[in-house]
């Protein structure tokens, strides 16, 4: 059996200006399965991410993307890869969403039949199509989270165009999405179609990452869960094993009542006031 | 975007068509007006000078100098992120201008005469210069705060402004000129060598700029953004630099400071074929050579025998526009967008 493809991180350790954001961090992530990074604010859930898209050089540890160091991939080769969805968006020239989502797709060289199919797919999926004509600027926030995120998954989407068919079809195998609280700004039906899409790619092969505040949400949707703090990692884990009373209370200092669903087995989060 | 190109062919036809008419307009209208038929037989001697000698590099000058203003506009609003910036307003011109005035100054109680060249080179320098701390000083974190940009715009012109005048005014210079063209501009008395010279540079960055017209795109969306789509903006950002320093350091050097062209020919173009770099650098280049050989004629015609300094022209258009600009509802979400992101990171 083949090794799928990982990202280890080893005792990352970032300052900056003398604070330190995160502390030795070490953990894994997998190809094929939703990742969680829970936290406070400011436990260094987004540092980590802008570690894992090589946005800011650690002080100190590495990371080893499919099984070399992030450092020797050059950005060219990295877009390819992974693509990232941040926390804002700065855009203030007038594209068409259409435009926007082509100079995600840009970053692959793909035949032009094949270029106009996948920015069709990732409109579909982000249910853009029928504003693909639309200025960006004139959008609300949460069509523009939608419209950047088609955007994103332009960039890293297979070319072969996959199907919902395709259980197994490992398609997606090697790609990676970070999402940084994607769900902020998105009403709850593009919320749940987007987590089914989620689901569905991970089962091809996407690793996807994901820095979330809504542990509910979470439990229903991630396999794997990181829960930092203060910059060190508190817990890491199966879903199963890390959203106990005792490590949610700790971790994130709040009430929280745990149950287990009868039918999947999976913990359900109730917050308590 | 691939297959909306060309759907959007028609600017480029449309713009250089318009260019060419407007171009011969102007060689047939000025002081001595030549009709279409006089250019088809044989010219007097006395024609013929005022056409080659006088007309013709006249409007190629003004043609190559609108070109380029208009892409350095297009290049700087990319760096910036942000469609106000333009040389002119942020002061990178008038910078370029004291570089001229003090290497002339400067050259003539070092080595008498100075040459054409290193005029253009002290001008791209001080370009440079400015471009680079203006950046340092409205750009935090990969976020220009627009307020800051156009403020520290205000200061450098104050400043780079006033010490050309000082300068000109302690030194009698004949190859001075006046302070007028320094600040206004003007596109007459050029030999062929100086329109070769600025034809040479405007083109050079042109064509060096259209290579990075993908990591352009990109960086419209973020630093970080361009980064995470695989460009690296640290040496991308260089190049925009120097780059449009280049173009405007060359044409300041020659024409003197003419503001406001790559402000509104990249807007006007923008609204026409949206933002996409591959369209607006070209458009926009086609756009700044019709509006400068169109102000040029301007220039030369209202006010006949007198001729209006070009720069003034282009302030007298550009400034309302620029007002409007600031008022458009377009322009008061950009607002809004820039007051945010000043609070995060």
């Amino acid at each position: 059996m083949s090794v799928l493809p990982s990202i280890q991180v080893q005792k990352l350790t970032v300052q900056r200006g003398g604070v330190g954001l995160l502390n030795q961090v070490t953990c894994q992530f997998e190809a094929g399965k939703i990742h969680c990074i829970l936290g406070q604010n400011g436990a260094g859930k987004s540092t980590l991410l802008n570690g894992l898209s090589h946005e800011i050089q650690p002080s100190q540890g590495q990371i080893i993307w499919h099984g070399k160091p992030l450092d020797s991939f050059s950005y060219a080769e990295l877009a390819t890869q992974r693509a990232v969805l941040s926390q804002s968006n700065e855009l203030a020239f007038s594209f068409t969403v259409e435009a926007l989502v082509s100079l995600g797709e840009e970053v692959q060289s793909r035949p032009q039949t094949a270029s106009e199919q996948v920015i069709q797919t990732v409109l579909d999926v982000c249910e853009m199509t029928h504003l693909k004509d639309r200025d960006y600027l004139t959008l609300s926030g949460g069509e523009q989270k939608r419209a950047q995120l088609a955007r994103v998954l332009a960039q890293i989407w297979p070319t072969k165009a996959c199907t919902e068919t395709q259980e197994e079809g490992g398609d997606f195998l090697g790609k990676w999405l970070l999402l940084d609280e994607w769900t902020a700004g998105l009403d709850i039906k593009h919320q749940q179609s987007l987590a089914r899409y989620f689901k569905q790619w991970a089962k091809q092969g996407l690793g996807i990452i994901m820095v979330l505040h809504d542990i509910s949400f979470a439990a229903q949707l991630a396999d794997h869960a990181l829960i930092l703090k203060s910059g060190k990692v508190f817990a890491e884990g199966d879903i199963q094993s890390v959203f106990t009373e005792a490590i949610l209370s700790q971790s994130l200092e709040m009430k929280v009542r745990v149950e287990q669903d009868a039918l999947t087995g999976q913990p359900i989060i109730y917050p308590i006031l | 975007m691939k297959h909306s190109l060309k759907s959007y062919l028609s600017p480029f036809w449309l713009l250089p068509l318009l260019l060419v008419i407007v171009m011969f307009v102007s060689v047939l209208q000025g002081g001595f007006s030549f009709s279409p038929r006089d250019l088809m037989g044989e010219l007097s001697a006395p024609q013929a000078l005022v056409l080659w000698e006088i007309r013709l590099p006249r409007i190629l000058l003004a043609a190559v100098v609108g070109a380029g203003l208009a892409i350095s506009g297009v290049a700087l609003q990319a760096l910036f992120r942000n469609p106000l910036a333009e040389p002119g307003l942020i002061g990178v011109s008038s910078s370029a201008a004291l570089g001229a005035v003090f290497v002339i100054v400067l050259g003539r109680v070092l080595w008498q005469e100075v040459a054409v060249w290193q005029i253009s080179v002290a001008a791209f320098l001080m370009a440079s210069f400015s471009t680079a701390l203006l950046y340092l000083i409205a750009t935090r974190h990969g976020h220009t705060d627009v307020a800051l940009m156009l403020l520290a715009g205000v200061a450098f012109n104050a400043i780079f402004g006033a010490l050309t005048q000082l300068l000109i005014t302690f030194s009698d210079d004949a190859q001075l000129r006046s302070a007028l063209f320094w600040m206004m501009g003007s596109l007459a008395n050029l030999s062929w060598f100086s329109v070769g010279l600025v034809s040479a540079f405007v083109l050079i960055a042109t064509l060096a700029l259209w290579r990075l017209v993908k990591p352009m795109n990109a960086f419209l969306l973020g630093e970080n953004v361009s980064l995470q789509m695989g460009y690296e903006p640290k040496w991308f950002k260089w190049q925009v630099m120097g780059l449009s320093a280049l173009i405007v350091g060359v044409s300041v050097s020659m024409v003197g400071v003419i503001g406001f062209v790559g402000l509104v020919v990249p807007h006007i173009i923008r609204l026409w074929v949206g933002a996409d770099h591959r369209l607006v650098l070209p458009l926009s280049a086609l756009g700044g050579a019709i509006l400068l050989v169109l102000a040029d004629l301007l220039a030369r015609q209202l006010l006949y025998p007198a001729e209006l300094p070009i720069g003034l022209l282009m302030a007298l258009l550009g400034g309302p526009f620029f007002l409007m600009m600031l008022l458009s509802k377009r322009y008061a979400r950009l607002k809004n967008l820039s007051s945010v992101q000043g609070k995060g990171f």
